[in-house]
């Protein structure tokens, strides 16, 4: 019997484990930028960002992903950044949100 | 005439050394030039280029005249030991002539020729012009040992940390002239002869220590004089003192217009080269002397590109506001050199990066007048308002680029070392320009407008900073705007000011509407606000140190008002002060009537 097709799917699911991600990248990346862990996830900084208007790039999503060990596609992602830097003047925790962005490239270049 | 003896060994050695080093460096650096700058060199020599060259290789190279504008003393200092060391030689040679005609002398009997002239019959005017440049030099060396510890009799808070190498030179170049005096003084003790200077102390040896013990001290006197010359010819072409015979070459080459670019070039060894370590440059940075950075200063950045050490951290901690630049006495084109560092070190040529550029076009109107309000502008709404205000005033129709938002202008990217990729970018934005046909194209943004004018091709459009542009406006009397009886002052951006020579404009108009008070720091010795695009390297807290101690003398003039010509410095000062900080754009709209 054929699959009837309603338009819906089922999401596959979301949840990130921890214990099975390699998080040895996102350790050192923590490690040369601490500041990234004061993130509160407010997500000013993708919101006046210059590529994500332009593009789905959401810079909190993909630095988010990063520190959970979830590496793919975020060299490709990050690469849509073009380091204007209007996401560090608003962060209110004071990331250097352009350091991030070169140290995530720079970190998950290889993969 | 015999002119060998034993103890020229060390300097005839040291010379050979030298001389070889210095003639094999540069001629691999001339052969490794691209084709372009050789051709440049070759249309160049014959032209009165080689002429003005030779001029500033004496008043730079021998006179260092651009030391003496930052304090006389140290100006002094480097002229006594440059240009009287140069005499000396020169001076040296003429006597060598004037003694025994025109024959051949080698190296060392032109430079111990006190030893050897013994016999000769004296010639008091050369004794005397001999001892007055002897007399000049030492005076140089006392200056430099008293800089040692006290830096700021000779205008520098702070001085270079040397490494061994430059350490072992220094000492080494101390020690020639007071060798030398000594070593003239006890032949003139023993045979007599000498000016005021030698021929005085060789009287009074001669009175009171024993011929044989000068015999002894003179051979040891004129070993010691040779070693310390042999030493520092060795030492010098892999030390800080290559600059002494590299800024000469390099400045013909910048007369020729060979120019160092956003990638590595041989051309860039000259430059690097150059750098005297001098330290100049670590006074007027702010990283040194806001937050105590003292590693990252372009003494350091160029000292550890030549030697092949340069880390990341340090070509990355950078403002890039080009302060040390104004000062530099060689005149090296610190930032380039930085910004092609920082190419070699990041510079990822992908090619399928900002595909999502393709089609994009988000302009809005349309006229011969484009405005490109860039990244920052968008985050200073007041700014773009206050423009389209006086756009309007004007009568100008305006061709909005990226108020729906756009392509970054590329610059913040080149300025983190990623040429390539920043290079998209100014296509992209070159070619929206030319489709929309416009003319004119107005940017808020200093670093917009420093990329627009630098790196991209857009002839046949003329791009203004909106201070100029305003400026015409009220030139050609198409903005009237009340002149009102509020104090203002003005920050000068630094891609505005140093970045783009753009000082008068911002001061003309602010004066048009309101009355100017300059701060202490202006214009070329400006402060940067601390939150430069260039630097990816320092904290959220350091950034808002550096403005505040920039709000300080800015709050310091009475104004109440801070105006400034750069979203990013508006941003920046804004967090500094409780006074308001606005865009010169705002205060001409206000004053609209």
């Amino acid at each position: 019997m054929a699959t009837i097709d309603f338009g819906y799917t089922i999401s596959k699911p979301r949840a990130i484990d921890l214990d099975r991600n390699n998080l040895r990248k996102s350790d050192e990346i923590l490690r040369e930028m601490p500041e990234l862990q004061a993130c509160i996830g407010c997500g000013s900084c993708t919101a006046v960002c210059t590529a994500g208007s332009l593009t789905t790039f959401n810079f909190r999503k993909v630095h988010t992903l990063v520190r959970r060990g979830e590496y793919q596609g975020a060299y490709e992602e990050m690469n849509k950044c073009m380091l204007c830097g209007k996401c560090r003047l608003v962060c209110p925790r004071g990331i250097n949100t352009r350091g991030v962005a070169l140290l995530i490239k720079r970190k998950l270049g290889d993969f | 005439m015999n002119f060998y003896a034993p103890f020229c060994l060390p300097f005839i050695v040291g010379a050979a050394v030298m001389f070889a080093v210095v003639a094999g460096k540069w001629s691999v650096w001339l052969w490794r030039l691209p084709r372009a700058d050789k051709l440049r060199i070759a249309r160049g020599l014959p032209s009165a280029a080689t002429l003005r060259a030779t001029g500033e290789v004496i008043g730079e190279s021998l006179l260092h005249r651009r030391i003496f504008r930052i304090d006389p003393l140290l100006g002094y200092m480097h002229m006594s030991l440059a240009f009287g060391w140069f005499l000396l030689i020169a001076v040296g040679w003429a006597e060598t002539i004037a003694h025994l005609g025109l024959r051949f002398v080698p190296l060392q009997g032109h430079v111990f020729f006190k030893y050897f002239a013994t016999g000769l019959p004296h010639k008091p005017f050369f004794d005397l012009v001999m001892d007055l440049l002897l007399l000049f030099v030492l005076s140089g060396v006392a200056l430099a040992w008293g800089k040692r510890f006290c830096s700021k009799a000779l205008g520098m808070r702070r001085t270079t940390r040397h490494v061994v190498g430059d350490r072992i030179a220094l000492s080494a170049l101390w020690f020639i002239f007071p060798a030398r005096l000594v070593a003239e003084s006890t032949t003139c003790a023993l045979y007599g002869g000498g000016g005021f200077l030698t021929g005085t102390l060789g009287t009074w040896m001669h009175d009171h220590i024993s011929v044989m013990a000068l015999m002894n001290l003179e051979t040891a006197a004129w070993w010691i004089y040779s070693s310390a010359l042999g030493l520092f010819f060795v030492a010098m072409p892999f030390s800080r003192y290559m600059h002494i015979f590299t800024e000469v070459p390099l400045i013909f080459l910048r007369h020729y217009r060979l120019q160092s670019g956003e990638k590595e070039s041989s051309y860039d060894r000259f430059q690097v080269e150059a750098c005297s370590r001098c330290g100049i440059c670590i006074d007027p940075c702010q990283l040194q002397s806001v937050l105590g950075v003292d590693d990252v200063q372009s003494v350091y950045f160029l000292r550890d590109r030549r030697y092949g050490m340069l880390r990341r951290e340090v070509a990355d901690n950078c403002l890039m506001c080009g302060r040390c630049v104004e000062k530099c006495p060689v005149n090296i084109d610190l930032n380039t050199l930085r910004l092609n560092s920082r190419d070699a070190m990041h510079n990822v040529p992908d090619e399928r990066r900002y595909d999502y550029f393709r089609g994009l076009d988000r302009s809005q109107g349309a006229g011969k007048v484009g405005y490109f309000a860039g990244c920052m502008t968008l985050l200073t709404p007041r700014t773009l308002t206050a423009m389209e205000r006086i756009f309007t005033a004007a009568g100008d129709e305006v061709w909005w680029a990226d108020r729906e938002g756009g392509v970054c202008c590329g610059r913040p990217l080149k300025l983190a070392g990623e040429t390539d990729s920043a290079r998209r970018m100014m296509r992209y934005n070159t070619e929206l320009f030319r489709k929309h046909g416009i003319t004119t194209l107005v940017t808020s943004c200093p670093i917009c407008l420093k990329v627009f004018r630098e790196d991209y091709d857009l002839d046949g459009i003329e791009v203004l900073h909106h201070s100029e542009y305003i400026l015409r406006l009220l030139e050609t009397r198409r903005l009237t705007p009340d002149r009102r009886t509020t104090r203002y002052t003005y920050h000068d951006p630094c891609e505005l000011g140093r970045g783009s020579g753009i000082y008068e404009a911002p001061r003309t108009v602010i004066e048009a509407v309101g009355e100017l008070l300059e701060p202490a720091a202006t214009r070329e010795n400006a402060p940067c606000c601390g939150s430069s695009v260039a630097n990816t390297a320092i904290s959220d807290t350091q950034q808002l140190q550096i403005a505040r101690t920039v709000t300080a003398e800015l709050e310091d003039t009475g104004a109440e008002v801070v105006v400034t010509a750069c979203p990013l410095c508006k941003k920046a000062l804004g967090r500094g002060t409780t006074r308001p900080v606005a865009d010169l754009a705002e205060i001409v709209a206000e004053s609209l009537n």
